[in-house]
Order: C-alpha cells, then sequence, then structure tokens
C-alpha cells in the first residue's frame, strides 16, 4: 500500500428537482428564491400544479390570492400537486 | 439761567474735545462774560471764598418789554462781537450777565443766543487748523511735498530702508486733523496698488509657487502692522485689499499651474495650508477646487492605467487616498467644496478602468483575510480593511466586486483558508453597512451554508450508516445553496468506489432530511489528507480530490511500475488539461511524490510521459500541502468571474425591465431608460439596455406600440 486516506472533504451543490430553471412568474431561479425572500431554502420551495408547472409557493400563492385561478404558464386550473 | 448756564456746558465741553491745553473756567465765564478763556494752572491758585447762602422763594420775572428785549439783544450782540475783538465793552459785565439773566427767561431769545455765541466760537485749535491748512494749501507746492514724501518714505520701507516712523505718524495724524486724509488715501491706495502690481509681475517669474506664497503673507502682514503704526487704522482693510488684488488675484491660475502639482507631489503640508488660507482670502476656493480635482484624477488614472503594478494598485491607492487626506484635512482644514471634489475625482478615476480595480480590491482583502498571511495586529487589520473598503466606496461597479469577493471567500470557506470566521463576518457587516442587505444578502447565506452543512454532518455522523460503514476516514461535506455561491461546473472524475459508497448513504440521510432538493457534487473542491508510505516514512498530504484519484491508481502497480500519462487520464476519467494541472504539483522537485520520465525535456506535461511512485521521497516535513493550486485563481476562473458578471446583469437588466413594465404597462423608451439608470445598482450601456429590451420583445414580455415604435406595452 502506497497510499491511504485518513480524510475526506467535499462538497456538493443542492439543487429543487425542478425541470424549469426560473419560476415563471417572478423569473428567478429556483435554486435562488423569490423576489420577497432572502435566503433559498426550505422558507421559499416550489410547488407544482397539476399540469406539471412549477412556481416559487410564494408566488403562486399571491398569483391565486389576486383571484386569477389559472396556471399564470397554461391557463388550465390551478390544482397543487403534492410530490413523493 | 439755568437754562444758558447748561448750553454753556456743551461749548466748553467742544472746546476741550478740540485741544487738551485749554479748559474754559465755566466758574469765571458766567460771571465774568461767555467764553473766557484762561490758562488753567492759574485758576487753581484762586482761594475759596466763604460765602452765605441765601435761598429764596422762585420769583417769577417780570415779563420784559419787546422793547427791552430788542435792545438787550442788540447789546449783547455788540458786546460779544467785542468780547472776541477784543475791545473794550460798553456795558459792565454785570449789566451784561443781568441782560442774559432776563432774557433767558424767555423761551425765544435762549435758543438764539447759544446761536450768536457758538457762531463766534470756533475754537482756538480749529481756528489754528484753519489758518494752518490755508497756510498750507495756498503755498506753492507744500502740500503735494509733503503727500509725494510721504508716499516716497513708505515706498522706501516698503524696500526694506528704515524710516522715521514717528515722523510719518504724526504727518498723518497731521493730515486727518485738517481732514485732507481723503485724498492722500487715495493716492496712497494708488500707489500702493502700483507698487506690488511690479513687485508681484516680477516675483511670479523669479519665485516657485511656495516662495511666492510666503512673499504675499508677510506682505500682507507688513501692511497690517504699518497700518497700525502710522497710517490710519480705517486704511488697513483697503491696502490689505489692494495686496491681495494685486499679488493674489491676478496671478490665481498662473499660482496653481506653476507649483501646485509639485506641492501636492510633494507633501507640502504647510505651503498648501498657506495657498489654502490665501486663496480662500481672494474667492480662489472654485480655482483651488478645480486644480485639486484635476490633479487627483491625473495621478490617479495615471498610477491605473500601469497594467504591470496591478499587483500592487491597491497598496499604492491607500497610500494616495491617506496622503490626500492628509492634505485635505491639515491644509484644507476640511474644507467642503474641496472634500466634495475629492471623492468626485476619487470616483472619476478609479472608474476609468472597467472592472479591474474593483476585482484587485476583492483579492487585496481576500489577502488579508487568509490564513498564513503576514501577522498583523487585528488593529492593523482592522484599519487595512477599512481603508480598502472606503476604496470600494468609490467603485460604481459593486456587482464585479461583489462577484471576486465572492469567488474568493468561497474558496477561503471551502479550503480552510480563513484566518477567522469573526473577522469575516465583521468584513460583511462593513459591506452590509455601506451597501445594504440586498449587498450581502448572497454572502450571508454563504456563512450559514457552512454552519448548515456543519450540522448536518454532525447529525449524519450519528446515523448508522456512518457509524457502521464509514472507518477509518474522516468524512465532511459542505452543501451549498448554489444561488449564493459561485458557479462551479462539475468535474469529472472516475472516484474510488468507497467514495461512491459514501456519497451515496450522504445522499439517502440528506434527502430524507430535504425531500425534493438533489445534489450535484462538486469534485473540483474535494480535497483529502493522505498518509503516503515512502522507504524513509510516512508523510501526511493534503491534495486535491483530483490528485488523490492520481495517486491511488498507484496502490494497484507494482513497486518501481511506470504508468502513462494518457493511461492515467483514462484511468481517472479527468479531462486532459485540468489532470496536467493537477498532476504538476506532484512532480514538483519539492513535493516530488511522482517521478517522471520523459523524451523531452520540455515541463510541458506529455501524453506518453511516464510516471512512477517516487519510493525515495524525503522532506524534512511530516505534513506536505500539494494542493495550493485548488486555492488559487487561475485564467479560467478570473475569466468565468467576468462571464458571471456580465451573465448577471443581463439577468438584472432583464428582471428590471420587467418590473417597471408591468408596474406601468406603457412606457416610452425614453422613460423606460431612465428608471432603469435609477434602479440598476451598476451603471449600464445604453445599447446593452437596448438588446435587453430586444430579446424580451422577441421573447413576448414587451410589445412595440404599433404607431409608435418608441414606446412599449407590458404584455401579461
Ligand atoms: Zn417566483
Ligand atoms: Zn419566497
Ligand atoms: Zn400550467
Amino acid at each position: 500500500m502506497k497510499v491511504t486516506i485518513r480524510k475526506w472533504q467535499t462538497v456538493s451543490s443542492w439543487h429543487w428537482d425542478v425541470s424549469e430553471e426560473c419560476c415563471g412568474i417572478c423569473r428567478m431561479q429556483f435554486d435562488a428564491c423569490c423576489v420577497d425572500c432572502k435566503m433559498p431554502g426550505d422558507d421559499c420551495p416550489p410547488v407544482w400544479g397539476a399540469c406539471k408547472h412549477a412556481f416559487h409557493m410564494h408566488c403562486i400563492l399571491k398569483w391565486l390570492n389576486s383571484n386569477q385561478q389559472q396556471c399564470p404558464m397554461c391557463r388550465s386550473n390551478w390544482e397543487f400537486v403534492t410530490t413523493d | 439761567m439755568f437754562y444758558c448756564v447748561q448750553k454753556m456746558n456743551i461749548f466748553s465741553s467742544n472746546i476741550s474735545n478740540n485741544g487738551n491745553n485749554f479748559q474754559v473756567n465755566s466758574s469765571s465765564g458766567a460771571a465774568g462774560g461767555i467764553g473766557t478763556i484762561k490758562k488753567t494752572p492759574n485758576s487753581n491758585n484762586i482761594q475759596p471764598q466763604v460765602k452765605k447762602l441765601v435761598i429764596k422763594n422762585l420769583k417769577d420775572t417780570s415779563k420784559a418789554s419787546e422793547n427791552y428785549q430788542v435792545e438787550s439783544w442788540s447789546h449783547l450782540s455788540n458786546a460779544i462781537d467785542s468780547i472776541y475783538k477784543k475791545q473794550p465793552i460798553k456795558q459792565t459785565l454785570e449789566e451784561l450777565y443781568r441782560m442774559v439773566d432776563n432774557l433767558c427767561s424767555t423761551e425765544k431769545y435762549a435758543t438764539t443766543l447759544t446761536y450768536v455765541v457758538s457762531k463766534h466760537t470756533k475754537s482756538i485749535w480749529d481756528i489754528g487748523l484753519h489758518y494752518f491748512k490755508t497756510f498750507l494749501l495756498s503755498s506753492t507746492n507744500l502740500d503735494k511735498k509733503l503727500r509725494i514724501g510721504i508716499l516716497i518714505n513708505i515706498e522706501k520701507e516698503r524696500n526694506g530702508e528704515t524710516i522715521d516712523k514717528d515722523l510719518l505718524h504724526h504727518l498723518i495724524q497731521m493730515l486727518l486733523s485738517l481732514q485732507i486724509y481723503e485724498s492722500f488715501e487715495k493716492e496712497l491706495l494708488s500707489e500702493t496698488s502700483m507698487f506690488y502690481y511690479k513687485e508681484s509681475n516680477h516675483l511670479i517669474n523669479e519665485y516657485e509657487t511656495p516662495e511666492y506664497l510666503k512673499h504675499v503673507n508677510n506682505r500682507i502682514a507688513e501692511e497690517n502692522t504699518r497700518s497700525l503704526r502710522y497710517i490710519d487704522p480705517s486704511t488697513k482693510r483697503a491696502i490689505i485689499q489692494v495686496v491681495e488684488k494685486q499679488m493674489l488675484e491676478q496671478h490665481l491660475d498662473r499660482l496653481l499651474q506653476k507649483g501646485f502639482n509639485q506641492m501636492v507631489e510633494m507633501d507640502k503640508i504647510e505651503d498648501l495650508e498657506l495657498l489654502y488660507s490665501l486663496f480662500t482670502r481672494v474667492n480662489g476656493l472654485s480655482k483651488l477646487k478645480s486644480a485639486w480635482g484635476q490633479y487627483i484624477k491625473t495621478a490617479g488614472a495615471s498610477m491605473l492605467a500601469d497594467t504591470e503594478k496591478d499587483s500592487s494598485m491597491i497598496e499604492d491607492l491607500i497610500i494616495f487616498k491617506d496622503r490626500m487626506d492628509h492634505i485635505l484635512n491639515i491644509s484644507f482644514s476640511k474644507n467642503d467644496q474641496l472634500n466634495y471634489s475629492f471623492k468626485e475625482s476619487f470616483e472619476h478615476f478609479i472608474n476609468t478602468r472597467q472592472n479591474k480595480p474593483a476585482e484587485l480590491i476583492a483579492k487585496f482583502i481576500d489577502s488579508k483575510l487568509r490564513s498564513g498571511s503576514k501577522g498583523i495586529s487585528d488593529d492593523e487589520l482592522e484599519m487595512v480593511l477599512n481603508k480598502a473598503l472606503a476604496l470600494f466606496r468609490f467603485i460604481q461597479g459593486k456587482d464585479v466586486f461583489e462577484a471576486f469577493y465572492k469567488t474568493d471567500l468561497s474558496k477561503r470557506l471551502l479550503m480552510d483558508k480563513s484566518m477567522s470566521i469573526d473577522v469575516e463576518k465583521s468584513v460583511v457587516l462593513k459591506l452590509r453597512n455601506e451597501c445594504g442587505t440586498v449587498f450581502t444578502a448572497k454572502l450571508e447565506g454563504m456563512f450559514n451554508d457552512i454552519e448548515l452543512s456543519n450540522e448536518i454532518m454532525a447529525s449524519f455522523k450519528e446515523c448508522m450508516a456512518y457509524t457502521e460503514h464509514i472507518k477509518n476516514i474522516e468524512m465532511n461535506v459542505f452543501v451549498l445553496a448554489s444561488s449564493n455561491w459561485p458557479q462551479y461546473t462539475p468535474l469529472n472524475a472516475n472516484l474510488p468506489t468507497q467514495f461512491l459508497e459514501y456519497q451515496e448513504m450522504y445522499r439517502k440521510f440528506y434527502s430524507s432530511k430535504y425531500p425534493n432538493r438533489k445534489l450535484i457534487w462538486q469534485n473540483s473542491l474535494g480535497q483529502c489528507v493522505l498518509k503516503c508510505f515512502f522507504q524513509n516514512g510516512k508523510k501526511d498530504t493534503i491534495s486535491s480530490l483530483l490528485q488523490t484519484v492520481v495517486l491511488l491508481l498507484f496502490n494497484n502497480l507494482n513497486q518501481d511500475e511506470e504508468i502513462t500519462l494518457g493511461k492515467i487520464q483514462e484511468l481517472s476519467g479527468i479531462e486532459l488539461e485540468e489532470l496536467k494541472r493537477h498532476m504538476m504539483p506532484l512532480i514538483n522537485s519539492n513535493t516530488r511524490i511522482l517521478s517522471r520520465r520523459s523524451k523531452n525535456k520540455s515541463k510541458i506535461l506529455e501524453i506518453d510521459d511516464l510516471f512512477s511512485f517516487n519510493k525515495d521521497f524525503t522532506h524534512k516535513l511530516t505534513r506536505l500541502k500539494v494542493n495550493a493550486l485548488q486555492a488559487k485563481e487561475t485564467v479560467e476562473e478570473n475569466k468565468k468571474t467576468n462571464e458571471a458578471i456580465i451573465h448577471d446583469r443581463q439577468y438584472q437588466i432583464d428582471a428590471a425591465i420587467v418590473r417597471i413594465m408591468k408596474a406601468r404597462k406603457t412606457l416610452t423608451h425614453n422613460l423606460l431608460m431612465s428608471e432603469l439608470f435609477q434602479q440598476l445598482r451598476f451603471t449600464p450601456k445604453p445599447v446593452d439596455l437596448k438588446k435587453r429590451i430586444e430579446s424580451l420583445i422577441e421573447r413576448e414580455y414587451l410589445g412595440r406600440d404599433q404607431n409608435n415604435p418608441m414606446s412599449y406595452h407590458y404584455l401579461a
């Protein structure tokens, strides 16, 4: 044996498992957060609709609260889908 | 009677004001004739007589007849004339006194009487002056000679000769008393003006600026003393104004042009202080301001233009700013206008080289925050950081700084290169105070990620998977929120199966805590502590993950067995250029863990170069670092950071356009541009903005107005 490993320090980056890069409402990356939040993470997650479109949770809630009940991308009726 | 005496007192005080040599003996004056003047010494010798004072009721004096009044008046008038002409008086003084007494009881005559008295009674002093003046002015040229004489003497003194100052003082006092000073003053001022006109035009060529200014200052002081010593103080202001005008005001440009830059260059604090104080006397501040601003701009721009000195640029700029601060504070008394011009000029020149100064400030701070940087005390470190940030304040492209700062910070954090996390955080706090929370949100996010990673790692180490499977190796994982960190490109490498297993265990653990997230491993940032066994002993080696992958290949080879670079590349799966970069330190003369055999002597590694494990390696240290390259910035990395800045700017422009148009629905091109200039935290080029607008029109976020192509609509 010429070489053995004592310690391994490694780096990985986490990403939301979303097919699009950006939220269609605020245009920010999912890996960043919505315009109202500061830190990316579980406080500002993406959510999926039945139409498979994803948005920041905060963005779609704002959208739905303004009386629009359709997906802003495809205009189909919005329904939340839980993953897993 | 009372009235009359009162009037006379007024008269007497007039006399004593004009000349102290005379005094009215009012007691005898009242009795023995109005305005009799006696020499003072005698009057004091009169022995006081004992008198009986009888008080009677005040009688209402009978109103004298009109006729009596006229008559008395005429008598008195004649008598006064006679007294002044020193002729005998017809009436006795007693009679005259009665007349006055009676007349004074009627209001009308009291006033007239006073008038008559005062008409006649110019004081001896005044009369003397009157005759002296008449004589002086009538005799040919005498007063002219006198005035010229005075002026010549003043000029002599200005030329450094000694003169009789008392004499001049008396003569000028005489002119004042004779009330012919005013015309003399005019001549004096015009002579002064001529004198200093000539002198300044001569000296401005002969003297250097500091010498000249000192001379002017002396001249002003001299004229000040002169005015107080023998010229009338009322003329002081006017004379000094003449000096200022001729010696300074006429030459402001010349003085600055001749010597200002050299004075600043050589830190002539006192000379500059004098210059400032003299310039403020003559409204020269705006000229000084522009020379000052121009100097800073030119000197600064030339420091920046010298690309060979980039490595010391920030240090040089800090020294430069310290010097200019010192001049501003000491020589220019922190003058607001000059301070403004200082800041404006600094901001101007530091932005003459796009992006580079911002990058270098970030690197400078990096060099101070790295562990193993030169040992300086906390206070010194604090001071130097503040100074670097003071330069940062002038930078327009703050996002450039942020991008490079972020890249450097990430290395310090991920490669354990930071001197102290507390100091790191204090710098971020300073940046936040300077630029706001939006600016530092990502930097703060980085610290967050590190702390969170440590927490996750601690709980991972407690779970079964770790305690049962990961043995003999200490594993540590940083999980980053990618948007906080610089963009890393994942590097391919065939990791040892052991590593792959550990990664998978960690991934499972992580997913259990954070569903909906995926992990991307950043091999370029991994590092290992290895134990290498040589014939003369073992060494702890800190190496990059990629170096580790390469070194582990030799475990499968026999002693001294050689392997080509091509084969190493094939087995490790690392991209060739990246591989070469990581292998160089392993064959470096100081840390030659691998031996290289090559057909050519070139330093550049070739695909058929042969490598073997250098079992004979020796080194006096037991702990070696071969991964320094990971902490250094490569050319590609620098390029990448710059590209990231451009990309990020485009992104920010897009976001801003959409934000503005969403709020306004319709805007003309110019209005949109001006809003963008206000909102963006860098100074964009109009061409770039136009391109982004075009791109958003293509992507159907915006549409042009059908009638007015220079107006846009927001398309929901
Ligand atoms: Zn969003
Ligand atoms: Zn949010
Ligand atoms: Zn949809």
